[in-house]
């Protein structure tokens, strides 16, 4: 399969696991935004929303670096900038999510 | 297969606005803001490590009007995305080519993102 294909398959596939937690995440932010510390903690130290919370970005992180790289692919000439541009990306979005879910999965109340 | 000299997509000031247009320079830009929601977001889940002492400037960051300003900001946003995401999903699938059904789906992606943003808001303060 062509490495452009696989690309746009990802992309494509970890949307529609991303349009379902997006929603979940969103309905739990507006609930818990302004709670007090320990009621936030609960939240991220508790299942099934630290699993849930984990699965999301993942996704995210997974979905936005292969979509941005796109916007890269279309606006930036210099193909050394774009190829740095794109590494910082994609290792940005596996070191972030990565960093969280130690952090949450330490987390305790 | 690559190519080294692909044409680059044509800057902005050449497009005749359109519905089309819009929306479509709209998700990627909502799109970039997204990433940067979801990356402040792992920030903010990671500052729960430091302590409740040092979450106070947080929660009155949030607490206060610019907090919630973003909070709903950012439902829009990700509303948004989702509806324009599904709107592609249908594209792949081979469904709304036609110019009347995609400016249709067009509107209704943006007005849609509002309703999910009420909706999302009023769900998740427990209002409805």
């Amino acid at each position: 399969m062509n490495s452009s294909t696989k690309k746009w398959l990802f992309i494509k596939y970890s949307s529609v696991i991303l349009i379902p937690s997006m929603l979940w995440f969103l309905v739990n932010l507006v609930s818990i935004y302004d709670s007090n510390y320990l009621e936030i903690v609960n939240f991220f130290a508790t299942q099934p929303s630290k699993t849930l919370f984990s699965i999301f970005i993942v996704f995210a992180f997974i979905f936005s670096s292969l979509t941005i790289s796109e916007i890269f692919e279309d606006y930036i000439h210099d193909e050394k900038i774009k190829n740095a541009a794109n590494k910082f990306v994609y290792i940005f979005a596996i070191i972030m999510p990565l960093i969280t879910i130690i952090g949450i999965f330490n987390l305790t109340l | 297969m690559k190519y080294k000299n692909n044409p680059l997509t044509p800057h902005l000031q050449i497009y005749r606005w359109q519905i089309s247009s819009l929306l479509s320079i709209t998700h990627r830009i909502v799109g970039v803001i997204n990433f940067i929601a979801i990356s402040l977001i792992c920030f903010w889940a990671l500052s729960l490590l430091l302590g409740q002492a040092n979450y106070e400037i947080t929660k009155k960051f949030l607490q206060s009007f610019l907090g919630k300003f973003i909070i709903i900001s950012l439902c829009w946003t990700f509303s948004f995305h989702v509806l324009n995401e599904i709107r592609h999903l249908c594209w792949d699938l081979g469904y709304g080519f036609g110019i009347k059904t995609s400016k249709v789906t067009g509107v209704i992606a943006i007005i849609g993102s509002f309703v999910i943003t009420v909706a999302i808001y009023l769900l998740g303060r427990n209002l409805i």
